[in-house]
């Protein structure tokens, strides 16, 4: 008769387990969900030597702890269902941040085989392992495998079925100093004399409670001995003794790791080469400034003939269509509305496209994860976790994609953070704002005022991190762990496509929202107010107090008087919010010159406007209220209006008590005038 | 394969450490409103954040420098990594320029009385080292090879 097993297949991500799993199972898998959650469940089944064995894929895990959901599942999984016997699988080229793992699993007592993965690349490195001595040091078999290939599965099967036949498990016990096996002694105690605990392995449990594992102590709190439990627990400092451990563990691999393998360390791949650099403690930062330098002066200064092209082919259009169209006002509506309007916001394409290519350029060829890694410090410092680096970086391309990339934070609190300070950094659709006002005001330096616009608003985004952190968003600092792939050339068709799929968001949002919502302020400044004389789109109506957006922004002008802005800058604010860009293409037909930019900053540097007053419009539209498609994403991925309103509310305050201070302070300190 | 650093990774190092922190620093003096009397013949504008940069390769370089004379051979890893950089922003204001020669070509009311050469930069013919450089060590640029220095880390 045919035995029936269960092997789990455990390990890290990446280590080369799916292609175990695959050389093990061929193609008699079921692939599902594990009960209540979306994270991917395989199982597969293989006869071998009589001995029907059912093969469960485990999420891979850097460790059993219960700091990620994957985590929660490969260990409830090994301490609930019981396989009968665990197969690891371990890179042999990262042997160290492998073997944690494995002492978390010889502490659980369970039937182990080490899958000594990626042999072949070990030797190639000139690492030299000694498997049998490896054998004998952790009491647990192993077995050489190069999954890829498909070497090495029958004798991994082999060992699996004879330790489950094996009549005694191997008592695999790490020795921790005298009080915590004092503790651990005391708590085991408790623990055999409650049935309660009988399904669990009795000195990892101990071990799991004082270290403070939340998920354990839950389970812990359904017994009757919880409190005799709890008066043990609160002997010890639960984070002092869970790094104790964690020490313990490594010093044991490391002693393992000389005696066992001679790891070749005079020699260095080219990604290990690289990282040696970029992620050196004292250059890396600097050699990050640098490239992303490199990148803004590519996408800014790179990009101006091509904006000009777009300028003159937009400027010929609108000149084309009101020349062509007979009747005024429809000419006024395609040549001052339409075209003036979607041609103010394409202009920016060629940025954005740039923008994004470098981000792609950067993400593809490994380079970002370095740089979240070498930013986790500073991050840490403003209670940002390393991981938010990526979404914050995304959002100088747009927030919205910015805000979804925040889904990557396992810590809820950290994700939420990221989520809400996002906005605050620069996207490509504030910048027609700065380009345009910068331009008009401060000549020259309008790029070291664009510089420090960029600069505010990542100070504002860690600052309010902070600000968060430390008082509606308190909790404690998550590790940062993160898999560095290997360096790749980023190919030119991948890095396009990306820039493609994100830049034909920003074209797609040129031809709808910003379209309806140019036509819409055209319609607004061309309708006659009730009471006034005019009729529609006349030169005596049009953009003029005599409009319906006269009239709306005449309300809104007492609001944003004190910072120096008129009524049509407050209509234009609103209009915003639709989609950042609109503010320009807004302007450009409140002040009735349409498209052409040049006429527009003549005009605001004429007397419109005072420098003080542009400056303050360039921090009030960085940090207001975020355009529609980003409230939406806000509402969506905190999945609550109570963050969402916080998140407009706050920043809309920010802005105001900022274009405010630069206004009146400015006007009284005589600055800029 | 088996590779180990010699006297011309050091020499490159040094030269390219000390060329590139200099040009870097005379960027910077310049961008604070400094004559230095160079800036006309080395095409050297003021320009503290791209002298920045300069100064980052160049410290790149003498920190393989530092270490290769340490005799720690993975010191080299600063050498390849420099080259790089150093191609990087080549490339960047080649394109910078290009960008420049084009606008030219369409607004010239902007550039009235405007030389391509006012777009040329020491990160250019600085550059032109690394190219050599990279030349001369192309097999230690392939993404598949594993370095294996001889002795020491």
């Amino acid at each position: 008769m045919t035995e029936k097993i269960t092997v789990a297949l455990a390990g890290n991500p990446n280590v080369g387990k799916t292609s175990i799993f695959n050389a093990i199972t061929g193609s008699k898998q079921h692939v599902g969900n594990w009960p209540g959650v979306t994270v991917e469940r395989k199982i597969g089944k293989r006869v071998y030597n009589d001995v029907m064995m059912e093969i469960v894929d485990l999420p891979g895990t850097y460790s059993l702890t219960a700091y990620s959901l994957d985590e929660i599942i490969a260990r409830d999984f090994i301490i609930e269902e019981k396989p009968d016997v665990v197969v690891q699988v371990i890179d042999a080229t990262n042997l160290e941040r492998n073997l944690y793992l494995t002492t978390q699993l010889m502490e659980l007592g369970v039937r182990l085989v080490i899958a000594l993965n990626m042999t072949d690349l070990a030797l190639a490195k000139g690492d030299n392992i000694d498997e049998k001595k490896m054998q004998e040091f952790l009491e647990v078999p192993v077995v050489s495998t190069i999954g890829s290939k498909g070497n090495g599965i029958e004798g991994l099967l082999e060992a699996a079925i004879d330790e489950l036949h094996k009549t005694r498990v191997t008592e695999n016990v790490f020795t921790y100093d005298d009080q915590i096996e004092e503790n651990v002694e005391k708590l085991r105690a408790v623990l055999e004399s409650d049935p309660y605990f009988a399904h669990y392995p009795s000195r990892w449990f101990s071990l799991k409670l004082l270290e403070g594992d939340e998920n354990i102590i839950k389970k812990a709190k359904e017994s009757n001995s919880y409190s005799e439990i709890q008066k043990i627990m609160n002997q010890t400092d639960a984070e002092i003794l869970e790094a104790k451990v964690a020490d313990q563990r490594y010093k044991t691999i490391q002693t393992m790791l000389r005696q066992v393998c001679n790891i070749n360390t005079s020699h260095l791949s080219g990604s290990d080469m690289v990282d040696r650099v970029v992620t050196n403690k004292v250059l890396g930062i600097p050699i990050f400034l640098s490239l992303m330098w490199a990148a803004f002066e590519v996408t800014f200064t790179f990009g101006t003939p091509f904006m000009n092209i777009i300028d003159i082919f937009f400027g010929w259009l609108a000149e084309t269509a009101t020349n062509v169209i007979s009747v005024p006002w429809l000419a006024s509506l395609v040549g001052e509305g339409m075209i003036a309007g979607v041609g103010s916001v394409i202009i920016f394409l060629p940025n954005i496209l740039l923008l994004f290519f470098m981000i792609s350029l950067m993400e593809d060829s490994g380079y970002m994860s370095r740089a979240a890694f070498i930013m986790d410090k500073v991050m840490s410092k403003f209670g940002l976790h390393g991981k938010s680096f990526i979404p914050l970086v995304m959002g100088f391309g747009c927030n919205v994609p910015a805000i979804m990339a925040a889904r990557t934070i396992e810590d809820s609190r950290d994700r939420l953070i990221t989520i809400l300070v996002a906005p605050f950094i620069s996207c490509g659709a504030r910048l027609p704002v700065y380009i345009l006002l910068a331009g008009a005001f401060f000549g020259r330096d309008a790029g070291v005022v664009i510089f420090g616009l960029y600069a505010l608003g990542i100070m504002v985004a860690v600052l309010s991190a902070k600000l968060m952190r430390s008082t509606i968003l308190k909790g404690e600092d998550t590790p940062f762990i993160m898999e560095l792939p290997s360096y790749k050339l980023p190919t030119l068709k991948g890095s396009l496509i990306h820039m493609w799929e994100r830049g034909k968001i920003y074209l797609k949002k040129a031809g709808t929202i910003i379209l309806i919502g140019v036509v819409g302020v055209w319609l607004l400044a061309s309708i006659p107010a009730p009471g006034s004389n005019g009729t529609f789109a006349s030169e005596e109506v049009y953009g003029t107090t005599k409009s319906v957006i006269g009239m709306i922004g005449q309300v809104l002008e007492p609001l944003v008087a004190p910072l120096g802005f008129d009524w049509k800058i407050a209509v234009a604010l609103v209009f915003g919010v639709v989609a950042k860009e609109i503010v320009v293409g807004s302007m450009g037909v409140l002040y009735g010159v349409g498209e052409d930019e040049e006429s527009l900053s003549n005009i605001l540097a004429a007397g419109a406007m005072t420098p003080l007053a542009a400056l303050g419009l360039m921090v009030f539209t960085l940090l207001y209220v975020p355009c529609f498609a980003c409230i939406g994403v806000i509402k969506r991925e905190t999945g609550s209006w109570k963050w969402t309103l916080f998140q407009l509310i706050y920043g809309t305050s920010l802005a105001w008590g900022f274009a405010f201070v630069i206004y009146q302070g400015g006007t009284r300190m005589g600055l800029l005038a | 394969m088996t590779r180990s650093y010699g006297n011309k990774e050091i020499t490159f190092a040094a030269l390219a450490g000390v060329l590139y922190a200099f040009f870097g620093l005379l960027h910077i003096v310049e961008g604070l409103g400094i004559d230095t009397g160079m800036a006309g013949l080395l095409f050297i504008p003021g320009d503290i954040l791209g002298g920045f940069c300069l100064l980052v390769i160049g410290a790149v370089f003498l920190n393989g420098l530092r270490e290769m004379l340490q005799g720690i051979n993975a010191g080299v890893s600063f050498v390849y990594v420099g080259i790089l950089m150093s191609l990087i922003f080549m490339a960047v204001y080649l394109l910078i320029m290009g960008g420049n020669l084009l606008d030219s070509f369409l607004v010239p009311d902007d550039y009235e009385g405007w030389s391509v050469m006012e777009s040329f930069r020491p990160g250019i013919y600085l550059g032109l080292l690394s190219l050599i450089g990279i030349l001369y060590w192309k097999d230690s640029f392939s993404s598949n090879e594993v370095l294996v220095f001889l002795e020491g880390a």
